[in-house]
């Protein structure tokens, strides 16, 4: 009975994620931004931190960078580390946090102040659990 | 703790059992990782609603401050009267935002800075004292408004955090020790079985060999 719970929560961590990401620009389009997670549930994107992403963009970058930003853990890296898949979106973090460009990886001071700056824009997703 | 009898110690519930303990394993990485980010929002939402607080407290001491002297200026009937006739429109949205799986209220404060025009009462009873009142009060709710909203997120991320540390004390504490046992005593079940196997066969060798 315990196992059924565990693997239960198991396959419950990821259900926030959206299931269709969307680009900045169609967020900024859009009347009320915000994405569908997996579990059904409406994720709304607060309009001042996307025109906080518009300032720290280039070009046509707007419509490259993908919301919500992932902030994937995974217990391989270690316990408190966290990675930035999709360049864009790494450089993007490293704006943010003024880090060095191409780093990927960041930890959890890091991770505290990205989620304090942007809270509704970026997401954690669990890797290596689950099936 | 539940003990393996002896009908289920098989070399099949032993990789079972393998399996269980590497999937709780696995789990408790997963809910500990979990755990520290929701500690993150946690500790992240404390510091916003106590700077809210206090910027709430201070502009409502502000207001009250001014209604103070707006009454003792303009008097009672009249501000009571400017109070009746202010317009009580205050838009606020309320949207939902998801923190690891936990569905949060954000609150969104539409109601911007009004005119004296918008604001509803006479201009000819009242003064910039007034103005002043009502702008005052207006800026404390909106952020009273604000407190709200993110102080019951706070209370859904700590539910969910105390959740979330009694799953991996579960996991720490009780099924991954108690599995591990299980596992033990199965493949000390296993070797003695194996153990008498062998000094079995060796017996039979030595009486075949005595035979003939």
């Amino acid at each position: 009975m315990r196992r059924d719970i565990f693997e239960l929560e198991l396959e419950r961590l990821n259900l926030h994620l959206p299931k269709r990401r969307i680009s900045l620009g169609e967020a900024l389009r859009a009347e009320r931004p915000c994405v569908v997670t997996r579990s059904g549930k409406i994720h709304t994107f607060d309009r001042r931190e996307l025109e906080m992403l518009v300032g720290l963009l280039e070009g046509d970058e707007v419509e490259r960078l993908m919301l919500p930003i992932l902030i994937e853990i995974n217990p391989a890296l270690g316990r408190g580390a966290a990675r930035i898949p999709g360049n864009l979106e790494a450089k993007v973090v490293g704006k943010i946090l003024k880090k060095r460009e191409g780093e990927t990886i960041i930890y959890r001071p890091e991770i505290a102040e990205l989620r304090r700056k942007l809270p509704t824009t970026t997401c954690y997703v669990f890797l290596g659990g689950g099936r | 703790m539940a003990m393996p009898t002896a009908a289920s110690q098989t070399r099949i519930d032993l990789i079972n059992l393998r399996k269980k303990l590497s999937l709780a394993q696995r789990g408790k990485d997963l809910l500990q990782e979990k755990m520290d980010a929701l500690a993150i929002e946690f500790f992240n939402m404390a510091r916003g609603v106590s700077r809210l607080r206090r910027e709430a407290m201070k502009k409502l001491a502000e207001a009250h401050a001014s209604l103070s002297a707006c009454l003792g200026l303009k008097g009672t009937i009249e501000t009571m009267q400017s109070v009746r006739e202010t317009k009580k429109d205050f838009e606020i949205e309320i949207s939902s935002r998801i923190v690891m799986g936990v569905e949060v209220p954000q609150v969104t404060v539409m109601a911007g800075e009004r005119s004296v025009a918008e604001s509803g009462y006479g201009i000819y009873t009242t003064g910039p004292i007034t103005d002043r009142v009502a702008g005052e009060f207006r800026e404390a709710l909106r952020l009273l408004c604000e407190l709200a909203g993110l102080e019951s997120s706070l209370r859904m991320i700590a539910r969910e955090l105390e959740r979330t540390r009694r799953r991996v004390n579960a996991l720490e504490h009780v099924t991954i020790p108690e599995t591990k046992v299980k596992i033990k005593m199965i493949e000390m079940k296993l070797d003695e079985i194996e153990r008498d196997n062998f000094v079995r066969l060796k017996g039979m060798k030595t009486l075949r060999e005595r035979r003939g």
